[in-house]
């Protein structure tokens, strides 16, 4: 394994951790305010952790496209830019034209 | 919106902890499980078993592979390739869903899952790796520390447009079914293209956090993520994919693989029954 993969797998590490931590803190926090019957801000809050839960992934699609640019790894920066591109795209045309799924 | 009750969000975490052990044993996000009980146990409409199955995959996804990175059991650079195509059968999801019919889709996937299953079965003593360690794995193979056979084992990619395919169609069915479709990348990766299941589960469970993402933004999008009950799932998950991965280094390769079939047999029997109605 080159020193870059090992560099990469540590980041995704960090990225991946850092969103199970916020997106778990976010959702325990909103359950428990949820049976104190602060509904409001349990909502809010529980939201938030959502959104965090569904922009990890694409943060990790991001930040591998960051380092394989930086590591000059062309071929596996147009493959992960390729991925951004359609999950966007599905994002959109979901949203968008609101098709049955 | 179903009405969220605490013996409710009990219930749903207590199903996201078997997903998610299950998700740490075999790669899989366990959406297989979680829908059918969500939608025909629980009673929630199948959008929202759906959403908030999508929802756990993510979770299971992040958990299990930031507590595997740096291990090398993943495999990075065969993941992104495989993404590539997984991330297309999302992207054409919709458009499957328009020209063939859910129930003969569903009948189709339930023949595919018995034929993979019985694969799995009949492979039961076979293994992908290559204990010499100056064996060279090739451009996408690969090598990690494995405890069951104490050393260091080495594999090669074969037949990577098998691996591509079976992307393409875990991707294209994820978010009609709501499930991750590692159930179907796990076998095909380790009984066609030369895999070691612990890798294939590995790599599947760091793959399935995008596949699940681009179903989960449309239900999210759509207001069919109910995020008290997604919260009680996700967090049943946390416990459950902790707990699969401290048994699942220990786990005999064999018995994971009857484990996967087992789970095969159990999807088949779903898509029969849903196909069915």
């Amino acid at each position: 394994m080159t020193r870059e993969a090992a560099r990469l797998e540590r980041i995704i590490g960090v990225v991946l951790r850092t969103g199970v931590a916020v997106s778990s803190a976010c959702l325990a926090f909103g359950l428990l305010l949820s049976l104190f019957g602060a509904a409001d801000l349990a909502a809010a809050v529980m939201n938030v952790g959502v959104v965090v839960l569904l922009v990890t992934p694409v943060a990790r699609v991001v930040v591998s496209i960051v380092e394989y640019a930086a590591a000059r790894d062309w071929t596996f920066v147009v493959l992960t830019a390729i991925v951004l591109v359609e999950l966007a795209a599905s994002a959109v045309f979901a949203l968008v034209f609101n098709k049955r799924l | 919106m179903p009405v969220v009750t605490p013996s409710l969000a009990f219930l749903i975490f207590a199903a996201g902890a078997v997903s998610g052990g299950l998700g740490a044993l075999l790669g899989i996000g366990g959406g297989v499980f979680l829908v059918p009980f969500l939608n025909l146990g629980v009673g929630l409409a199948y959008p929202v078993a759906a959403a908030i199955s999508l929802a756990t995959v993510i979770a299971t996804s992040t958990s299990v592979s930031a507590g595997r990175a740096g291990k090398q059991l993943i495999n990075i650079r065969l993941g992104m390739v495989l993404e590539v195509a997984t991330a297309a059968g999302s992207l054409l999801g919709g458009v499957t869903a328009q020209f063939v019919a859910a129930s003969v889709l569903q009948k189709l996937f339930g023949v595919v899952a018995i034929v993979v299953a019985l694969i799995m079965v009949g492979r039961l003593n076979r293994r992908n790796v290559i204990l010499d360690p100056a064996a060279d794995p090739g451009l996408l193979g690969g090598r990690f520390h494995e405890h069951e056979s104490g050393g260091t084992v080495t594999y090669q990619v074969k037949r990577l447009p098998v691996a591509l395919l079976a992307s393409f169609v875990a991707g294209n069915v994820s978010s009609l079914l709501g499930i991750g479709g590692g159930v179907i990348k796990v076998p095909v990766l380790n009984a066609w293209c030369g895999i070691p299941l612990r890798a294939a589960a590995a790599t599947s469970a760091f793959m399935i956090g995008v596949t699940a993402t681009a179903g989960a933004v449309i239900y999210y999008g759509r207001g069919e993520l109910t995020p008290a009950l997604a919260a009680a799932a996700v967090l049943g998950v946390q416990v459950g994919s902790w707990g699969g991965m401290q048994f699942g280094a220990r786990a005999s390769t064999k018995w994971l693989k009857l484990l996967m079939a087992a789970v095969l047999f159990g999807l088949a029997i779903m898509m029969f029954v849903r196909g069915g109605r």
